[in-house]
């Protein structure tokens, strides 16, 4: 609460207030910290009891077998693919579609407004049959663009919010002033409104990243072929082989986390100003 | 000035036809779906084959006398209530406990958003292995402790629900505190003042000022963290199926992905979709009498 920053508080409160903090901090990194060290142990060590809290040994088996073994990099490849595909898209799609139900008045804007919120809690579970039928339809079974797809159309509604929020607060003066001195539309919105815009399109790019790259339940269904996987169900299989090999599973689980927690660290701003401004399905 | 009323016209026109691109793929993707599905429910349906038969209600019929149904419904509403309370608890202490600046706070911040942003499958597995009967090290240090009536295997029957729900806490809670700090920055500081004034306790503080302040964007959350995790499929899937004690927590969304890709029933399947529609629509028109949404600039 407020209090603290105005008065240092008394001793007592103080290590109470660490405490907690310490507390947030163990809960959170805590399952975190396990995987890592996890992935490192050597496999007798790894199912000793009592489990060891620092590895005696350390050692890159798993890594070796992960990077060797199996095809996680298929898997890896596959996904920042569909990822990075769905984030274009959608920020292209977002920041036009923003751009339009904040600069232009026409009718039935504002319901749309309203609608792309309704379409952004609506649960995935809902759509699975029908999507899945209309994409074998279609042929997009067993392809990257067409799983990327209904990512972007998962991700699109949220973005065209949070995008639409952002320009908002934006005057729509300072794209007259570029306006009268001879710029078009296209350029005040790229030289004028995107650079104002850029912490909430920051955020926009990383919240649609995040839906590609979590996603399970779509590429279960939409994806069959080995070499299409994904990340997320190419690490669930490594649950099925006949044995299961935990320090593969945690390599995996850090291959796919540690990046990204050095990224989120030093993205954390952004990611509080736009979450500010809506929230991430999930 | 015609020419003005014509230039505004095409301008509007302009507008719209920036924004349908979008619109039509997210209609595709959503209202078709929801519109295919009802048609579909009517049908008897082999989710890859190209025939369907005509069976009225006969799904429904079905799945009203289905046990394993309400079973589900039951387990999807023990784990949607269970996983979003203890969401909301710890969402608002990790918002309160962030929003103090201090030595690390970025840093702590991140990590704090850090469960919300990893894949699914990994955290699910990673508590899997933290969980693990025989080589978890949770149920370990839980042992150590020698607290009588503690299970010393979690991932059974009787305990999964639990482990389901934990895991999902840590997962979602994220979620909330975001959402609850953004908020919290924007209580002016002299709310407090005139409390202190008063000689308020802290306790009274949060619940005189900063609850009332946190009404809007706790109502807003709540409702969307209950919808995500009643129709949540992933972590149930992952932590039950596939060995284990999977029955005990085959919740609604579980039961539909079942009846549609493991038993290959796409009407059913469709059918169950317009079930839990049906019933979140029921739930959401609930709340929304109880909960009347007042009005307020924060859009959160």
């Amino acid at each position: 609460m407020p209090d603290t920053r105005r008065r240092r508080g008394r001793p007592a409160s103080r290590t109470a207030a660490w405490a907690l903090r310490a507390g947030l901090f163990a809960f959170c990194a805590f399952p975190l910290y396990w995987m890592v060290v996890s992935s490192f142990k050597v496999s007798h060590e790894l199912l000793a009891s009592p489990p060891t809290f620092w590895p005696h040994e350390w050692e890159l088996r798993a890594y070796r077998k992960l990077f060797y073994e199996t095809n996680f990099w298929t898997y890896f490849q596959n996904t920042v693919i569909v990822s990075a595909l769905t984030t274009v898209i959608v920020l292209v799609a977002g920041v036009i579609g923003a751009y339009s139900l904040t600069r232009y008045a026409f009718r039935g804007r504002t319901l749309v407004a309203r609608l792309t919120l309704l379409a952004y809690m609506f649960p995935p579970i809902i759509m699975l049959v029908p999507l899945f039928l209309l994409a074998r339809q279609l042929g997009l079974v067993n392809s990257i663009p067409g799983l990327a797809l209904t990512y972007i159309s998962f991700a699109l509604p949220y973005a065209l919010w949070i995008l639409r929020a952002f320009f908002q607060s934006i005057p729509v003066e300072l794209e007259h002033a570029a306006l009268t001195d001879g710029a078009n539309r296209a350029q005040a919105l790229v030289y004028v409104v995107m650079p104002l815009a850029l912490p909430g399109i920051i955020a926009t790019a990383i919240f649609t990243f995040i839906v590609a790259w979590n996603d399970f339940l779509f590429a279960l269904v939409l994806i069959g072929q080995d070499e299409l996987k994904t990340l997320a169900i190419g690490i669930n299989e490594f649950f099925h082989m006949a044995v299961v090999d935990w320090g593969l599973i945690m390599a995996a689980g850090v291959m796919v986390t540690i990046p990204a927690l050095v990224f989120f660290i030093a993205v954390q701003r952004y990611l509080i100003a736009g979450w500010g401004a809506g929230g991430l399905k999930g | 000035m015609p020419g003005h009323a014509s230039r505004r016209r095409r301008e509007a026109w302009f507008g719209i036809g920036l924004l349908l691109p979008s619109v039509l793929l997210v209609l595709t993707f959503t209202l078709f779906p929801v519109g295919y599905n009802v048609w579909l429910g009517f049908f008897a349906k082999h989710s890859l084959r190209a025939t369907s038969t005509w069976v009225g209600l006969g799904n429904y019929a079905q799945i009203l006398g289905d046990p394993d149904f309400w079973r589900s419904v039951w387990l999807a509403t023990v784990y949607a209530v269970g996983s979003t309370t203890l969401q909301i608890f710890a969402g608002v202490a990790g918002a309160l406990i962030l929003h103090q600046r201090f030595a690390g706070c970025d840093f702590l911040r991140g990590v704090a958003l850090f469960p919300y942003m990893i894949p699914t499958v990994i955290a699910v597995f990673v508590w899997r292995w933290l969980m693990n009967d025989l080589y978890g090290v949770i149920p370990y240090m839980l042992g150590t402790l020698h607290v009588p009536g503690v299970p010393a295997a979690w991932l059974s029957h009787g305990t999964i629900m639990w482990v389901l729900i934990i895991l999902s806490v840590w997962t979602f809670f994220p979620f909330v505190l975001v959402n609850v700090l953004a908020r919290l920055q924007t209580i002016p500081p002299e709310l407090y003042d005139a409390a202190r004034v008063d000689g308020a306790s802290a306790v009274r503080q949060f619940v005189h000022v900063t609850l009332p302040q946190l009404r809007n964007v706790l109502l807003i959350v709540l409702l969307l963290r209950g919808i995500w995790m009643f129709t949540k499929f992933d972590v149930p899937w992952l932590l039950g199926f596939g060995g284990g004690a999977g029955e005990a927590i085959r919740t609604l969304p579980v039961f539909t992905y079942q009846r549609s890709f493991t038993y290959y029933q796409a009407g059913m399947g469709a059918a169950l979709s317009n079930v839990m529609l049906a019933l979140l629509l029921m739930a959401v028109t609930v709340y929304f009498i109880a909960f009347p949404p007042a009005e307020e600039e924060n859009d959160a």
